[in-house]
């Protein structure tokens, strides 16, 4: 079934996000992992909209279900905020690259 | 099925993308991976989350990575500290070399980071990606898998007589052929320096920069000086695969020369 | 370590399975025709962005210009130190700038004016704006353009678009106005807020050399 393999991704990216956003040191690299692991959740309520034989929400398109129109919505504007969280936070890194002279987490929780 | 194949390609290009070593392929990895993402989405009849997530995440998400990383990144170099090139002075660090590396990073954004290695470990760190140039006290000895720039400080080879003994000389310098045979090796000038005075060594092979640096704190007054005839001079060492940043140093060396800095700079550090 | 956080990860990857497990058999979803029927239009998701859930859209997009006004922030204050390095022109750059710029405002307009007919709306267009003036960008070079647009009131063009939106929200939310054209003036908008607030995230990441 379509939505279960989504589903499965999903969880899957966001577990992958979350190892890189732990695991690597450099800032951006674990920035990169949060974007995945936004994708991720951002898949799983999309999944979660779907049915089988499922046609988009909009009027006039045919009989048939369709989506759940809902999740969908609620994604929507997530999308665009998490593009402007990440401006934010990849501002944040230019400011302390431009301070610090380093990406790397240790090294900048060492020297405080 | 198609939803099946597509969440198997998004995933591989996740994975893909997170375990590069370097970050712009990650970036773009992470990119395609967002237009495969937005693919599964119209499977998933969510047409307007779809478009969103291609305008969004594939387009601007892309795009302000690629442009955050033009203002960070940094650049390693592994060098061995010789005065007046390269060399610590306190807490921070002076020099030509450093001074022309300094003008070279903030000219392709990039911060400078330095690890003070003895000479020998120089060329196997550049060699193996670890450092992206060489810099410093360092002759080149005509490596086989490293570059160097143009020459930046002419110099020659040196052999200071102070005593019987045998030959000393810093591990992984060029010798002259005629000077073959046994000698004891030294990890950097500084040790072969007191290893003369404490008459380990006979003679020790430098160069004429360290030798002045050795008279300038005057380590050896009375020793016997015989220079040379072979001409070497300093450079940086580079990765030979690293065309980029060859081509930008070159670039940069050039544009120097052409203005009379370099002549200017090197007048003013070594008078 | 690295195997305590693989092991940590497992667990929550197995628990989040049992959740997913747990939600099924998913009960019937709700028919997307009464919701838009209700609200005049025609596409589901616009009717629930900008009708049933108006109140969170536009906190969202509060928090938008709220993060573009921390980026301002942080980053106003960088300034480029030293000489800035000659700015290459490529003709190909240019020529495909000059004939992109105009299909992509278009279809950007149209995006965000028949979002709520059919996919699209206020967001994907702000996007797509946004990248179109980045695009400019690269063609004409980041300073001058941004000297041609004059930031400041470019600002207050977004300020201005988002007093409009909370206005026009609080019109819809209190007096429950259920027509299209109020759908419309949302989307564009959003669309126009959205954009200037990824152009300007872009223009202050790029001003590094003056050139992206």
């Amino acid at each position: 079934m379509e939505s279960l393999s989504a589903l499965a991704l999903a969880v899957a990216l966001a577990l992958l996000g979350l190892w890189v956003l732990v695991g690597r040191r450099n800032l951006v690299w674990k920035l990169l992992g949060l974007n995945v692991a936004s994708g991720g959740s951002i898949l799983f309520l999309v999944a979660l909209s779907h049915r089988p034989g499922a046609r988009p929400p909009i009027l006039g398109l045919g009989p048939g279900p369709a989506a759940d129109a809902l999740p969908q919505a609620l994604v929507l504007t997530a999308i665009v905020i998490h593009f402007a969280t990440l401006a934010l936070a990849l501002a944040l890194v230019i400011l302390l690259t431009e301070r610090r002279h380093t990406q790397d987490s240790r090294k900048l929780e060492e020297e405080g | 099925m198609v939803a099946v194949l597509l969440s198997a390609l998004a995933f591989a290009l996740a994975l893909f993308a997170l375990t590069r070593k370097r970050l712009l392929l990650g970036v773009i990895g992470v990119g395609a991976h967002s237009l495969v993402l937005a693919g599964l989405y119209l499977v998933l009849a969510a047409p307007d989350v779809a478009l969103t997530e291609a305008a969004v995440g594939f387009g601007l998400v892309t795009f302000v990575y690629l442009l955050a990383l033009r203002r960070t990144g940094k650049l390693v170099v592994a060098a061995s500290p010789l005065y007046p090139l390269f060399y610590p002075e306190g807490e921070r660090i002076a020099g030509l070399e450093w001074e022309i590396l300094e003008r070279f990073a903030r000219w392709c954004h990039r911060d400078l980071e330095v690890i003070w290695v003895p000479r020998a470990e120089i060329p196997r760190l550049v060699r193996s990606g670890e450092a992206h140039l060489g810099a410093g006290g360092f002759l080149p000895n005509a490596e086989p898998d490293l570059r160097y720039t143009r020459t930046l400080v002419p110099t020659r080879l040196v052999r200071v007589r102070g005593g019987e003994g045998p030959l000393g000389a810093v591990a992984g310098e060029p010798s002259p052929p005629q000077l073959d045979g046994e000698r004891k090796l030294f990890e950097d000038a500084a040790e072969l320096a007191k290893a003369l005075a404490r008459g380990e060594v006979g003679s020790a092979l430098t160069d004429l920069l360290h030798l002045r640096e050795w008279v300038m704190r005057d380590l050896f007054p009375e020793a016997e000086v015989q220079v040379l005839p072979e001409e070497l001079g300093f450079a940086f060492a580079l990765n030979p695969e690293d065309e980029e940043l060859w081509a930008g140093l070159e670039e940069f060396l050039a544009e120097l020369e052409r203005r009379g800095e370099l002549a200017e700079l090197v007048r003013r550090y070594l008078e | 370590m690295r195997v305590l956080l693989a092991l940590a990860l497992l667990g929550l990857g197995g628990l989040l399975g049992l959740g997913i497990a747990g939600l099924w058999p998913r009960p019937e979803p709700q028919d997307p025709e009464p919701v838009a029927r209700a609200w005049g239009v025609a596409n589901a998701v616009a009717a629930v962005v900008l009708g049933v859930r108006l109140w969170d859209t536009l906190f969202e997009v509060l928090v938008y210009v709220v993060a573009m006004v921390g980026v301002r922030f942080f980053l106003g204050g960088l300034r480029w130190r030293g000489e800035l390095p000659p700015v290459a022109e490529t003709p190909l750059l240019r020529r495909s700038a000059d004939l992109l710029l105009g299909p992509i405002l278009v279809f950007a307009l149209y995006v965000a004016a028949s979002g709520h007919l059919g996919p699209g709306g206020g967001f994907p267009a702000g996007a797509l704006l946004g990248s179109a003036l980045l695009l400019l960008a690269l063609a004409k070079g980041v300073e001058r353009l941004s000297q041609e647009l004059y930031e400041p009131r470019l600002e207050s063009l977004e300020y201005l678009a988002v007093a409009l939106l909370l206005f026009l929200g609080a019109v819809v939310l209190i007096f429950l106005v259920r027509a299209p054209a109020a759908f419309i003036a949302a989307n564009l908008l959003i669309a126009l807020e959205v954009a200037i607030g990824a152009w300007a995230v872009l223009h202050r990441f790029a001003s590094a050399r003056g050139e992206v």
